[in-house]
């Protein structure tokens, strides 16, 4: 099963649908709210965004190799059957 | 102002800057009314009603373009998306926002490239 990582916040709705989405199939995964983090993993995460191109923006989903900024459970479903 | 009221004070102060930008507020309210509640909670917490889908970097230049509603800072990728990052904002001719999905900035660049917004 590939692994799954997420980049949240505490705060966003759509983040706590990603978790859910998850969370529901049984699905594990990891997951760190970047507002509850301290400024070293702030600065990593936002170097992971950085590196995708990708504006500070969550959910930052990390399934496998790939990423999906946002809430997409066709996406998700799409790279986790792939 | 406890945090009721102040909530409605901002629906009211953002009804007014997105309008005329061609937005509305989300017809799903439960949405709204949660991302309210975490904006009034952000601008306790750090000085403005910052989106609460988007991360403070400290860099002040750049949080200041997440304060909502910040759709002047992201015009053209939320006019691709026709609704804003967090949702509390959709374009005025949409009625149902779930059938509208999250475009990412790399993705949304690359349509630029490829022409196709």
């Amino acid at each position: 099963m590939k692994k799954i990582m997420m980049y949240t916040l505490s705060t966003c709705p759509w983040c706590k649908k990603s978790k859910n989405f998850f969370t529901e199939r049984n699905i594990p995964f990891e997951f760190i709210d970047y507002d509850k983090a301290s400024k070293e993993e702030q600065q990593k995460i936002r170097e992971v965004c950085s590196a995708h191109g990708e504006s500070i923006a969550f959910p930052f989903v990390i399934i496998g190799d790939d990423v999906v900024v946002g809430y997409n459970p066709q996406k998700y479903m799409k790279l986790l059957e792939s | 102002m406890d945090a009721e009221k102040r909530k409605q004070k901002l629906r009211e102060m953002f009804q007014r800057v997105v309008d005329p930008l061609g937005y509305k507020f989300s017809p799903d309210e439960e949405i709204v009314d949660f991302l309210l509640e975490q904006e009034v909670m952000l601008e306790k917490e750090h000085g403005h009603p910052f989106c609460p889908c988007q991360g403070l970097t400290g860099d002040r230049e750049l949080d200041m373009k997440i304060v909502c509603p910040c759709i002047p800072f992201h015009r053209a990728h939320f006019d691709a998306m026709k609704r804003c990052w967090c949702g509390l904002y959709v374009h005025k001719d949409v009625e149902d926002p779930y059938s509208l999905v999250q475009i990412s900035r790399s993705e949304f660049e690359q349509m630029q490239k490829e022409g196709k917004v």
